[in-house]
């Protein structure tokens, strides 16, 4: 595996909403679709995901639901709420133009 | 918000279910773990290997699990129950001092609440009359300063001509009556009002009614109203008091109803009966025995009500310029005629408990520390593992929160019992127009005083706890470095000096107290009390209200009383001495020429032996004989038989005999005998003898001139309260026995009232000094004791931290005497700057006090000093134990602790 980037906790958080925005996940599959979706770049080891996870639920932003897994286990599946749509809406809108910004600046030096 | 709403349920669910929640967390972590092990293995390792790489990958299962909860934890609630349960494990565990921790808090956080109830119930709680903003009280100045009683007719013109007033109502000075009904036979403390009074303020009854309009002519005012502790007292409470009859002097009356129990605006009332405002039964203009009160119209101030009464007065001045000079309005809210003096007593009061407290917190403050050095391994180890500093301080001020919070309970149970004991003990002085309880506001009081005081001396553990050092608090104890924790040796340094500093301070004041207090004892009232009786007695109008009939009872019950046994002196008078209040001015011939000036002068009349009875001296001259009992009597019948002006006129001739006392001869007399001098007071007086001073208005006053007369002169009104004075050697029992048989041998229908003694009469006429300190007396006392645990506590701790160096020194050579003066001198430097410090702040803080000290300065030398060496005496006790402690330690087992 490959030396993971660090990532920032609001970063983290947009990923994660992101992530679930179109269906509902377990942990473990969240971790493994952003690490192939972002091309095996983004590693998002447990000790940063599950505090996250935990927080994003306590904030109201995913719910957690018990379901089965593909392989017949008890899973905790977590899918986005309304609220937290927006706040990813929101999140998402900041970082377009945060990155945009950022660009501009490394443009020019 | 809804985010709130969201934590908050979470939270909420968080504590409610924690198994299933932790249930929750592990299985979910234990899911991605066999997901990261499948991974491993389909990579290509074996089955352990890929175990433990995928454990390892998956870090510290425990933090992570911790870094969960974290984020679930509806954090300040659970972290804050956590907290309160370690604290409450740790209270429990060191029993002893807990229960002194607590003891020492309910006891200063309890005084605390007595006295604030006292303040709410007397200051703070709004009177509990119908808007008590507008009510005023009247009262008239003359050309002697002070202010005075109402004039009757002054009343009605105010009454009549006034624009400010919704209305005014009279009413009497207490008066004393022979009460009977069917199963009491009593004197009672009567006081006549107008119709309008009760209404006026706003009060009713608790059963029955108050008077109604017109209840006030004569014809109509028939009817009582009791109070509720006489009615408690002589009926029992019962109901069937309504409608039934007593008499009042002989004469009957009804009883329409009970004043509620918490109706003291007149304490010493025992009924009430309405005036008869006919305006020949008001007194002529001159007479001052009235008084009033008033309701403003709304919206107008007590400026304006006085000078639309003073233009008023200004009318009637002229109108009636022998009578009315001087004479001007003075109106005063009721709220300052109430409890006006009170504010610099309760500022005092207040001040004392306050010390207490602080003293009290000191001490607990330095328990804490005491125990927190103890626990300093404790919290290294915590602070090792990762409890933010924040956390320490947090966990340490809920732990002095819970102890403060138990203190303030038990300390509301010992305010009920404070407030039950003053509740009965308070003096008169000390209005109460509230009924003082432990009620909503103090048990608040409580409350915020029990947090702050918290916070407070938690704050010294937490500042001890947030310089430790980790390291050096690991390493093991009694090591030659182990200097201590330097910033909280200073803390209880500081703590134990300004403790002393505080009860010294607080013992300074009750000493100049108590020595104000003897030194009003000791004030020579002129008379000496021992062995004095008085009672008051009335004659009923039915029987004797002719000027004969109440001088032949008199005249025979003195007989009887003089040959009674066990009476050495008897006398009847018109007013006792000590209790003034009966004075007008009199005119020299020759010398004055307007009336109504120069000083005031007391009046009282006697028969019998009164100045033997009193021991009052007689400096010149000579005392009253038959004859002159005869000449008054015959210039009295003249008097009551005259019926024209040139008949009243006619008794000039007369020249009845005075004794005056040497106040009176100094003031007009200066420089010369007094004795054969006359002045005028009604008819002519000619002085036959000077005896001593009688300080007529209380210790505090200097005494007034005063003329005696023979007891005659008020005989004009036989039935006006007159008092029997009986000295002997009997008890207070027997003497009180003998009078009353005697009074009831001549008219068993009269009742004996208000027996005292002497001794009894000068000290409840100064009361309120004895009550202030009695309680500064109590708070010194505590503080005493407090200060005492205090540094007691302190030098047991040092001793203590000292034990190695002891045994050290001992295993070197040093005698006992040596450790002794060596730690007594680290004891003594706290002591001695304790009490310096104490000595300034008693210093400053005295003269807030003066005006209470009477014959002793505010920084009185005397007192200071004794008081400093009561407490260096105390301290030095206090360390007397551990000082013993020192001396016993064995040098071998010093050296081994460890």
């Amino acid at each position: 595996m490959g030396k993971p980037t660090d990532l920032v906790q609001g970063t983290l958080d947009l990923l994660i909403l992101k992530t679930l925005a179109n269906e509902a996940m377990h942990g473990w599959a969240i971790s493994q679709r952003i690490h192939a979706v972002s091309k095996e770049v983004l590693q998002v080891n447990q000790g940063a995901l599950y505090p996250a996870l935990h927080r994003l639920e306590q904030n109201g932003w995913i719910k957690a639901e018990w379901g089965e897994s593909e392989n017949n286990r008890k899973a905790k599946y977590y899918s986005l709420t309304r609220a937290g749509k927006k706040y990813m809406e929101k999140e998402e809108a900041n970082w377009e133009r945060l990155s945009a910004a950022i660009g501009l600046v490394l443009k020019i030096g | 918000m809804m985010r709130w709403v969201h934590k908050l349920r979470n939270g909420l669910r968080t504590l409610l279910q924690r198994r299933a929640e932790e249930r929750e967390l592990d299985s979910e972590l234990r899911f991605h773990l066999e997901h990261q092990i499948a991974q491993n293995v389909a990579a290509g390792m074996s089955a352990s290997e890929a175990r433990r790489a995928a454990l390892i990958d998956f870090g510290g299962v425990e933090q992570l699990k911790e870094d969960c909860r974290d984020m679930r934890k509806a954090n300040w609630i659970e972290d804050f129950l956590q907290d309160l349960r370690y604290a409450a494990r740790m209270l429990a565990s060191s029993p002893g001092f807990t229960a002194v921790a607590v003891l020492t808090l309910a006891l200063g956080i309890g005084a605390n609440t007595a006295i604030f109830s006292v303040v709410d119930a007397v200051l703070l709680k709004p009177l509990p009359f119908r808007q008590p903003e507008n009510l005023v009280a009247l009262w008239e100045t003359e050309t002697a300063p002070g202010s005075f009683p109402l004039n009757g007719m002054d009343y009605l013109d105010w009454r009549n001509l006034n624009k400010t007033f919704e209305s005014m109502s009279l009413y009497s000075w207490p008066n004393s009556a022979n009460l009977s009904a069917k199963d009491v036979s009593e004197g009672a403390t009567i006081i006549r009002t107008q119709a309008n009074f009760f209404s006026q303020l706003g009060v009713r009854a608790q059963i029955g009614r108050t008077f109604a309009e017109g209840e006030d002519q004569s014809g109509g005012n028939h009817v009582a109203v009791l109070s509720d502790g006489f009615w408690k007292k002589q009926f029992g409470a019962s109901p069937t008091i309504l409608n039934s009859t007593v008499k009042l002097n002989g004469e009957p009356f009804t009883v329409i109803g009970v004043m509620p129990a918490w109706y003291r605006m007149q304490a010493l009332a025992d009924l009430w009966v309405p005036l008869d405002m006919a305006k020949d039964k008001l007194g002529p203009r001159g007479n001052h025995q009235w008084r009033a009160i008033g309701r403003v119209k709304s919206g107008v101030t007590t400026a304006q009500a006085r000078a639309d009464l003073h233009t008023i007065a200004e009318g009637l001045v002229k109108q009636y310029p022998g009578n009315n000079r001087g004479v001007d309005a003075i109106v005063k809210p009721i709220r300052d005629e109430l409890i006006g003096d009170f504010q610099n007593q309760a500022l005092i009061l207040f001040g004392a408990v306050a010390l207490v407290l602080l003293i009290a917190c000191a001490n607990v403050a330095n328990l804490l520390l005491a125990r927190s050095t103890g626990r300093r391994r404790e919290i290294a180890v915590r602070n090792a593992l990762g409890a933010g500093h924040g956390r320490l301080v947090r966990q340490m001020l809920t732990e002095s929160l819970l102890l403060s919070l138990v203190g303030g309970l038990l300390g509301v149970l010992v305010a009920y019992a404070g407030v039950t004991v003053m509740r009965s003990s308070l003096p008169a002085t000390i209005p109460q127009p509230n009924p003082i309880s432990v009620g909503v506001v103090p048990l608040l009081f409580t409350l915020v005083i029990s947090v702050f005081v918290g916070v407070l001396f938690g704050m010294a553990p937490a500042v001890q706890a947030s310089s430790a050092d980790s390291c050096e608090a690991l390493k093991p104890k009694g090591m030659a470095g182990d200097g201590g924790n330097q910033r909280g040796h200073w803390l209880r340094n500081t703590l134990v000096i300004g403790e002393i500093a505080l009860s010294l301070a607080l013992l300074i004041g009750a000493g100049l107290l108590l020595r104000t207090f003897a030194n009003l004892r000791a004030t020579d009232t002129g008379v000496r009390g021992e062995g004095v009786l008085t009672a008051t007695v009335r004659l009923p109008e039915n029987k004797y209200a002719a000027f004969e009939q109440g001088r032949i009872f008199y005249t025979q019950l003195l007989d009887k009383l003089q040959a009674a046994p066990g009476i050495q002196a008897a006398a009847i008078t018109s007013k006792l001495p000590v209790l003034g209040g009966n004075n007008g001015y009199i005119k020299i011939p020759g010398q004055q020429e307007q009336e109504m000036t120069g000083p005031l002068v007391e009046t009282t009349s006697m028969m019998g032996d009164y100045f033997r009875a009193f021991r009052i001296p007689l400096l010149s001259g000579r005392d009253f004989t038959p004859a002159d009992h005869e000449l008054t009597a015959k210039c009295i019948r003249e008097y009551l038989a005259a019926k024209t002006d040139a008949e009243r006129a006619a008794l000039k001739k007369y020249e009845l005999p005075a004794v005056i006392n040497q106040t009176m001869a100094r003031a007009f007399w200066p420089n010369q005998s007094a004795i054969g001098k006359v002045f005028e007071n009604f008819v002519l007086f000619r002085v036959i003898g000077v005896v001593g001073d009688v300080r007529q208005q209380g210790l505090r006053t200097a005494p007034l001139p005063e003329s005696y007369y023979p007891i005659e002169w008020d005989l004009t009104s036989p039935t006006a309260p007159f008092a029997i004075v009986a000295q002997g050697s009997g008890t207070r029992e027997g003497l009180t026995g003998t009078v009353r048989n005697t009074v009831r041998s001549l008219d068993d229908t009269l009742a004996l009232m208000n027996a005292r003694t002497m001794p009894q009469i000068i000290a409840d006429s100064m009361p309120d000094t004895q009550f202030e300190a009695a309680l500064l007396a109590t708070m010194a006392t505590l503080a005493l004791i407090l200060a005492a645990v205090g540094t007691y506590g302190v030098m047991s701790y040092v001793v203590g931290r000292r034990t190695n160096e002891i045994g050290i020194r001992m295993a070197l050579g040093a005698a006992r005497p040596q450790i002794t003066v060596m730690v007594l001198r680290q004891a003594g430097v706290l002591v001695v700057s304790g009490i310096l410090l104490g000595l300034l702040g008693a210093a400053a803080g005295a003269r807030l006090m003066q005006g209470l000290l009477v014959g002793v300065q505010p920084i009185d030398p005397l007192t200071y000093s004794s008081m400093a060496g009561v407490l260096a005496g105390v301290a030095l006790l206090a360390c007397f134990l551990p000082v013993r402690r020192a001396m016993r330690v064995d040098p071998m087992v010093a050296l081994r602790y460890e």
